[in-house]
């Protein structure tokens, strides 16, 4: 604790080989309002670097062993962020230059003006600050680019999707009721002693369970292209939802499951009455997906957490569990149709996807957020009435 | 009173599909004439008496829509049952709207079809009924 602090969460540190210059300045810029942690040489700086970096590094560059020119340039290699001001001798600018061609921000020389030093490094300090939040700008835009990315990718192979289920109904309607027919009349009464007629039956139940599956997949799909083309939800549907309520009932329906795995849910919420303007029996489909998919991906004594919360803008839902996580990879396609790590008959993939559908379609948005061997937390963010 | 000969009648463009529901209701009994166009239904109709149509919504040529419109004018006491796919259910909303009797979704369950084909015959014999009752009492 004592070799370095935060100040404005912006560490600094001082290397010099004299101890008392040390000491004296650590003391006056301390009494200026900086915490500053104190080293003895290069060598200590890029252990320390090493071990827990820093932001902004006050250098001498006379120093015995490595000088403060090569410890820059070896610091700057792995901490290209990391502001480096060197301390040189007194009207030596031969030093100084080549320190600020070494990528130093700025040098001082010796003796030190105090008040110079803490302007530079307040320089230093806000060209961080700076730094970072253009940094953070960059990552939330590069978070919004992917989920238009998702979007577009999930519009493109909807239409697609919706298109084959269309030309898949027909043809299914017609085998349905080939099958159905041919049921009948093995159930008249004069096919009573017909040869092999246990053989007949199996294959027609066969067939039409089959044609049942096929067309809980096709039904599920143009569920969700059906949200697309119709843009917003029929604002016939939305009403105040109390979502302690739904969350609840939605526990409820899987409790049997979940307690089968051993895994507990629980549920939390920071306001007491949370509400969202919303569609409550396709908002109930959405978190049965998503605490079925948990689940189904907690190990025993694992955790389900369902989170609520409200502000003016959203209402938020969080899925969270302790489950095996979404490996980077499967995390961009998870909403995909027909993505599924799942075997055949335990899985079609089409859980994700319809939730996406449902929630775009409620004008909310949903995103997830997964550690492999931590936990997955899915997010619907939903509009309340204003 | 005597059964009334009661006819149903399929309009779908899609022969298979056509043919085997033809065959399933024929094997409960019913009498089944099939159409594969709006215009072919028109003309069975104009020739013979049916109690049910049921049709589909979307046809090339003549739509279930149009041809619902034309089933209405020249024999509204005719009950309409609208077959309907995923992406068409507000073109069948609005045939109910027009005086469909009811709607199906594809494929059909076939229970669920001869459920709301049998309430469909019993409103139009309900209906005819009652019109044969007022001639009578006319004086
Ligand atoms: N909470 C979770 N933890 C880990 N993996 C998950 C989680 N939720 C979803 N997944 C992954 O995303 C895939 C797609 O999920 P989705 O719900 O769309 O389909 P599915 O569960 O495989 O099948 P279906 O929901 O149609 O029965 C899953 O197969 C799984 O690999
Ligand atoms: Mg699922």
């Amino acid at each position: 604790m004592e070799q370095g602090r935060r100040v404005n969460g912006i560490e600094l540190l001082l290397v010099d080989d004299e101890k008392d210059f040390r000491e004296i300045l650590v003391k006056r810029l301390g009494r200026r309002g900086f915490k500053v942690g104190a080293l003895e040489s290069g060598e200590a700086a890029l252990v320390r670097m090493q071990e827990q970096p820093v932001d902004v590094i006050v250098m001498d560059v006379k120093m015995p062993g490595l000088n403060g020119i090569e410890a820059l340039k070896r610091i700057k290699e792995d901490h290209p962020a990391t502001e480096v001001i060197l301390l040189t001798g007194h009207a030596d600018t031969q030093d100084g230059v080549e320190g600020i061609k070494a990528g130093a921000f700025d040098y001082l020389s010796k003796p030190v003006e105090i008040e110079h030093l803490v302007r530079k490094i307040t320089q230093a300090q806000n060209k961080i600050r700076r730094f970072r939040a253009a940094q953070q700008e960059t990552e939330f835009r590069e978070r919004i680019t992917q989920q238009m990315v998702v979007a577009e990718r999930l519009a493109a192979l909807g239409t697609m999707a919706s298109g084959v289920a269309h030309e898949i109904n027909n043809p299914l309607a017609v085998i349905q009721d080939a099958a159905g027919w041919l049921q009948q009349i093995l159930a008249k009464p004069e096919m009573e002693g017909m040869a092999r007629r246990a053989d007949f039956e199996k294959a027609l139940d066969r067939i039409h369970k089959a044609v049942q599956r096929a067309r809980r997949i096709t039904q599920q799909l143009l569920q969700v292209v059906k949200t697309q083309t119709a843009e917003l939800a029929d604002p016939a549907g939305m009403t105040d939802v109390r979502l302690r309520e739904l969350a609840e009932e939605a526990i409820a329906l899987v409790e049997a499951e979940a307690s089968l795995k051993k895994v507990a849910i629980h549920l939390e919420s920071r306001a007491p009455h949370p509400v969202a303007w919303t569609d409550p029996y396709q908002l109930l489909q959405v978190l049965l997906n998503l605490l079925t998919n948990s689940i189904q991906a907690t190990p025993a004594g694992g955790r389900i957490t369902v989170s609520l919360q409200v502000s003016v803008e959203a209402a938020k839902i969080a899925v969270q569990d302790t489950g095996s996580g979404i490996s980077p990879d499967h995390l961009t396609r998870v909403f995909e149709p027909f993505f599924t790590t799942k075997g055949v008959g335990q899985g079609t993939g089409m859980g994700l996807y319809v939730s996406w559908g449902i929630i775009a379609r409620l004008g909310g948005l949903i995103t997830v957020e997964s550690q492999v061997g931590q936990g997955t937390t899915f997010t619907i963010t939903l509009p309340v009435k204003k | 009173m005597a059964a009334a000969p009661s006819n149903v009648l399929l309009v779908d463009d899609e022969e298979d599909f056509v043919e085997m529901l033809s065959l399933r209701l024929q094997e409960i009994g019913e009498t089944v004439l099939a159409a594969s166009s709006g215009k072919q239904c028109l003309e069975i109709l104009a020739a013979t008496e049916v109690d049910v149509i049921i049709l589909d919504v979307k046809m090339p040529g003549m739509d279930g829509i149009e041809t619902l419109e034309k089933i209405k004018q020249a024999h509204p006491l005719v009950e309409v049952i609208m077959l309907t796919g995923h992406g068409t259910i507000e073109s069948a909303i609005q045939g109910m709207k027009l005086g469909a009797y009811d709607l199906l979704l594809k494929p059909a369950d076939f229970g669920e079809l001869v459920e709301k084909l049998n309430r469909a015959r019993q409103r139009k014999q309900e209906q005819m009924e009652r019109i044969r009752d007022a001639e009578a009492s006319k004086p």
